[in-house]
């Protein structure tokens, strides 16, 4: 019980201590975008290793999609103990996966307040979906967009070489 | 069987947060002033109760009562103190303010990354999950008594 609270609060301090180390490093810099590609890294490299741990004992998937099936249920149930509650493609290779009630996001707020601070909360979770999918051998770029919280839309873009 | 209403302070006495419900008479202060009189009041009791006490003091304060309305107090061990002003019939109000601070204090303060401790909160979830709390107690009921 006490590892769901741990893994928030953990959460959320790296986001906090990325977001100061920034703050010292650029301060003859006026930097006006919250540089977050360190916390995506960070989910990226967490997203690859994790994956391998959680289909060990799957056999190959079919196909893009049933991967993507994969990733909205076991692979969100083990890290956020739900499911992706709604997915759509256009089959080109574009994803979308909303959650309605994202786990960093339900203790913030419940609908406009603190907007501007959510993205930095969506970008680990970003890099991991990314991670996993690179160590799946599917190559592609993950953004996210909140419009209400908590529910949040994770974009994929999978991009064929 | 109401609630009137809740103060909430941290443990250097700010006023982290205030909500009122059925308050018929305003105390004819302003807010800060009001809250500092009643950190002021809490700190003495406190103190007072322990020191009188002829027994071993096991959870010191809880509450006072008056013909119209009593005061309950709940204290964490962080230091944070929880205030409910509720009329005279009222039960389980200590439980009530201990499920105040688990289910509610914790989730969406102790967890929300930009409500900083000691200052006040000013999380509009907070605000709403606490009124929702409070509406569906079965002590609480709009009308007063």
């Amino acid at each position: 019980m006490a590892d769901e609270t741990l893994f928030e609060l953990l959460h959320l301090e790296i986001v906090n201590y990325v977001l100061e180390n920034n703050e010292i490093k650029n301060k003859e810099k006026e930097a006006k975008d919250e540089d977050l590609s360190v916390i995506e890294y960070i989910g990226f490299s967490t997203g690859f290793r994790i994956i391998e741990r959680l289909t060990k004992e799957m056999p190959r998937f079919k196909d893009e999609l049933d991967t993507m099936k994969f990733i909205c249920t076991d692979f969100w149930s083990a890290i956020y103990k739900k499911q992706i509650d709604n997915l759509r493609t256009n089959h080109q290779g574009v994803y979308v996966l909303q959650d309605n009630g994202f786990r960093f996001l339900t203790r913030l707020s419940n609908g406009k307040q603190y907007l501007e601070a959510a993205p930095r909360y969506v970008a680990f979770t970003c890099g991991v979906i990314r991670g996993s999918l690179a160590n799946l051998n599917i190559n592609c770029l993950v953004t996210a967009e909140v419009q209400n919280m908590p529910s949040c839309k994770f974009h994929i873009q999978v991009q064929r070489s | 069987m109401t609630i009137y209403n809740i103060y909430i302070f941290d443990k250097s006495g700010i006023l982290l947060f205030y909500q009122e419900w059925n308050r018929l008479k305003q105390s004819g202060m302003t807010r800060e002033e009001e809250a500092k009189l009643m950190y002021g009041m809490l700190f003495s009791i406190k103190s007072f109760v322990s020191k009188i006490s002829p027994t071993d003091i096991k959870e010191g304060f809880l509450c006072y009562k008056t013909s119209k309305y009593a005061l309950h107090f709940f204290e964490t061990p962080s230091g944070l103190k929880f205030v409910l002003n509720t009329d005279i019939h009222s039960q389980g109000v200590r439980d009530v303010l201990q499920q105040i601070y688990n289910q509610v204090y914790v989730e969406f303060v102790v967890k929300n990354p930009l409500c900083r401790l000691s200052e006040p909160i000013q999380s509009e979830l907070f605000k709403s999950k606490l009124d929702a709390y409070v509406k569906q107690l079965p002590i609480f009921s709009a009308k007063s008594i």
